[in-house]
């Protein structure tokens, strides 16, 4: 959970995220990071199963 | 299994010190699709020894590197700053008993410093308020706006603040499988937690269950996680009924219900535990108990593996320890309460959602991952699940109002012992705890006291005809404590994320947008299916999922989407404003709805694209229905509430604000639940992050620095 990988990226790719991440409402740049990858994974992984999602929700008092 | 309290305490000292200095986290992990991964007991005894001894060979270099770090820049302008969260008290309450002399500490604590309402988000609910107050910023920057978020390329609804993965690569060896990778687990709350920010400049926090820190991120100080910590099933609480009684009288909406095989005063049953993923087809671990009671003496003895735990008819048992054996050598362990709730032509027992036990825990639920182990042995065993009070039992009338107040209480002074203990051992730094029982008395009892109220039928009980009010007394009391430990020049904040109203009618928003042509069903369909799984999305244009708020039907953002990005999507949120606003329900000829939010235009920052599109602002009395919640489109739109689950607080965030209190006069006359965060960083000395929104409620000026 707390582990972490380096990448490497271009130094002025790197100055445009901090220049940018900071206008755009994020926290530092690595959650700017962060995010866009999410959102292009987002589009590539499958989604959770109709079963798992209602297993996990199961038992929150808002929806009983 | 009746745990010795008295003998956990005395292990307590340098035992529990060298363990805290040199213990790893468990490897193990239970959840949904997770099934389990733990390595085997052997391994981690050896790994943990050998911690040890490298630990206290490095130890004096450790103790020098940590005064060289605190030798911070900062000038902190108090040593401590103390945080006390009440979960959903409501300002209307609040004020009255204040101005009926019955809350002498909240009016003390009113009197030397101040007391306010506090502007709480939208929506006014407790994952996206307390994210607010973490980070200091809108849920459009924090991404929290709901306690479900929607997979728009399904349209199933998902839990917004955690994400628990799945492991699938495994060694198989014969009929068993290793996993070999732990399945992922991330906390889906974004921003920066203003704890973290302490850290990076050497300044301990202690954070004890505030919502939305599951799982536990890394930071300088210890947490505790709370809300959406699943239960040992990976659900967020599923209670099992042992019971003598015929199938057809099962649950209508959730629960376990099993069979309890014997006769006579002998019964036996079998416990459902989590997913063996280490077989399979990941078979589910089972656990038998005996059970034998005594019908004159009204009691029984449960015996489960080693454990033996009495059990008095309608008294819940304390906590049992339940170990599941996954393959040999291997366990994995929970925590439940137990409670027999008949013995006469038919017997029954009652066994409380299965939390994840702290001492050694199946995921990581704190920081230090041995932080749970640690106030486990300091307090005895405490719960764990997220929304630890059992409500789902109560609304199936499984349990009793008794049980659900004993269970409340419980929890609470098992979270009051964690906040005394973290008080007394920190001389300068943060402490923030976060009490649950507030908001889940008042959804429970709220039946109790309002006339007319359509659940308040089987409310005979006069016994809790002033829960809520007890309880806020009982607050007033904790609070007491905590004055008369404060030191001179502590800050202490008190306050709420939201406050409360009744919940007596429900909306089906689905129906309402079927009814007006934004929503179709498939071909044959009767809307009574689950999850929005009648709804025919190549024609529909507009759909409710979760708690808060309605969606459209987007082109390029959802799978089937319809209505076209741009003046589209605006014209048609503009004509559902129009016609939500002032919405009526006839039948009580009352507004059922104020107010249709447009949240492209209350958000700001970059994750306001995954919020609803509209948030409904609900007026006092109303919410979304059970029906639509569980993505049920038949039906009619208004109806009746006869849940337990009576008081509520997912309306128009105007008329639920939360309660602020300070031991200093704050500068402000509308304050934020966003400011919190900038206050506590001014505090200590420290410059609110820019990302950050809300402001310092005190001037530094107005404060005498801190003595180093």
């Amino acid at each position: 959970m707390f582990s972490s990988a380096k990448i490497k990226l271009d130094k002025s790719l790197v100055d445009r995220i901090r220049k940018f991440s900071e206008i755009a409402g994020y926290a530092s740049p690595e959650e700017f990071i962060t995010h866009a990858l999410e959102k292009e994974l987002a589009h590539l992984e499958d989604a959770d199963s109709e079963e798992e999602i209602k297993k996990r929700l199961q038992g929150l008092g808002y929806m009983s | 299994m009746l745990i010795a309290r008295s003998a956990k305490a005395t292990i307590v000292g340098a035992g529990v010190l060298l363990f805290l200095s040199t213990a790893s986290p468990a490897d193990a992990y239970v959840g949904p699709g997770a099934g389990f991964a733990l390595l085997g007991s052997f391994f981690v005894i050896f790994a943990t020894m050998i911690l040890a001894g490298v630990s206290l060979l490095i130890l004096p270099f450790r103790t020098l590197w940590r005064i060289m770090k605190r030798r911070t820049k900062v000038k902190p302008l108090v040593p401590r700053v103390i945080v006390v969260g009440f979960d959903g008290q409501d300002t209307r309450i609040t004020e009255k008993l204040m101005a009926e002399g019955k809350m002498p500490n909240f009016s003390r604590l009113a009197e030397r410093g101040c007391y306010s309402r506090l502007r709480t988000t939208f929506p006014s609910i407790t994952p996206v308020a307390w994210s607010s107050f973490s980070t200091g910023v809108n849920p459009g920057k924090h991404n929290i706006f709901d306690f479900l978020d929607r997979d728009p390329r399904t349209y199933l609804p998902r839990l917004s603040s955690a994400y628990i993965g799945s492991v699938d690569r495994f060694l198989k060896i014969g009929k068993y499988r290793i996993p070999l990778a732990k399945p992922e687990i991330r906390l889906l709350r974004k921003s920066k937690a203003f704890w973290k920010v302490l850290g990076e400049h050497n300044i301990w926090s202690t954070i004890l269950r505030v919502p939305i820190t599951f799982p536990p991120e890394r930071f300088y100080g210890a947490q505790l996680g709370a809300m959406c910590i699943p239960d040992l099933l990976g659900t967020q609480g599923t209670f099992m009924l042992f019971t003598t009684r015929p199938e057809s009288e099962a649950f209508q909406e959730g629960g376990m219900r099993l069979d309890l095989k014997g006769d006579g005063d002998q019964w036996k049953g079998t416990v459902k535990g989590p997913e063996n993923i280490m077989i399979a087809d990941n078979p589910p671990l089972e656990l038998s108990f005996q059970l034998e009671i005594d019908r004159k003496e009204q009691t029984g003895r449960l015996t489960v593996g080693s454990e033996q735990v009495d059990l008095k008819l309608g008294v819940l048992s304390e906590w049992a320890k339940l170990e599941f054996k996954v393959v040999p050598g291997m366990k994995v362990a929970g925590l439940c309460r137990m409670m027999l709730t008949e013995m006469d032509d038919h017997v029954s027992l009652y066994l409380s959602p299965i939390n994840i036990e702290p001492e050694k825990p199946a995921m990581p639920i704190s920081h230090p991952g041995y932080y749970s182990t640690y106030l486990e042995k300091r307090i005895g065993p405490y719960a764990t699940l997220g929304l630890a009070e059992d409500t789902w039992a109560l609304n199936e009338k499984v349990t009793n109002d008794q049980a659900f107040w004993t269970q409340s209480q419980d929890v609470e002074l098992e979270r009051e012992k964690m906040f005394f203990a973290a008080l007394d051992r920190l001389r300068k730094g943060c402490l923030v705890t976060v009490f649950d029982a507030t908001d889940r008395i008042q959804h429970m009892y709220w039946r109790y006291s309002e006339k007319g109220h359509p659940a308040a039928q089987d409310t005979d009980n006069p016994e809790f005809a002033d829960a809520i009010e007890k309880h806020y007394l009982l607050n007033d009391s904790l609070l007491g404590r905590v004055l008369d430990r404060l030191n001179d020049d502590d800050a202490l904040f008190v306050l709420s994320d939201h406050g409360f109203t009744s919940f007596r009618r429900g909306v089906n928003l689905n129906a309402w947008l079927l009814q007006e042509g934004y929503l179709y069903l498939k071909e044959d369909a009767d809307g009574t299916s689950e999850w929005l799984q009648d709804v025919d999305w190549s024609r529909t244009s507009v759909y409710a999922v979760g708690l808060v708020g309605i969606f459209l039907n987007i082109k390029g953002r959802e799978e089937h989407g319809i209505v076209a990005p741009g003046e589209e999507v605006e014209k048609l949120k503009m004509e559902l404003q129009q016609k939500l606003a002032g919405f009526e329900d006839r039948e009580k000829s009352e507004i059922g709805i104020n107010e249709a939010f447009d949240t492209d235009l209350i958000y700001r920052g970059p994750y306001k694209g995954n919020a609803p599109d509209l948030l409904i602002g609900y007026n006092h009395g109303y919410r979304i229905s059970w029906d639509c919640a569980a993505g049920k489109v038949a039906g009619a739109v208004f109806e009746d509430n006869i849940k337990a689950w009576s008081g509520d607080h997912i309306v128009d965030p105007r008329l639920v604000p939360g309660i602020f209190l300070s031991n200093h006069k704050i500068n402000n006359d509308d304050p934020s639940i966003v400011d919190l965060a900038p206050t506590i960083l001014t505090l200590f000395g420290l410059q609110p992050a820019p990302h950050m929104e809300g402001s310092s409620l005190l001037d530094p000026a107005d404060i005498t620095p801190a003595k180093n």
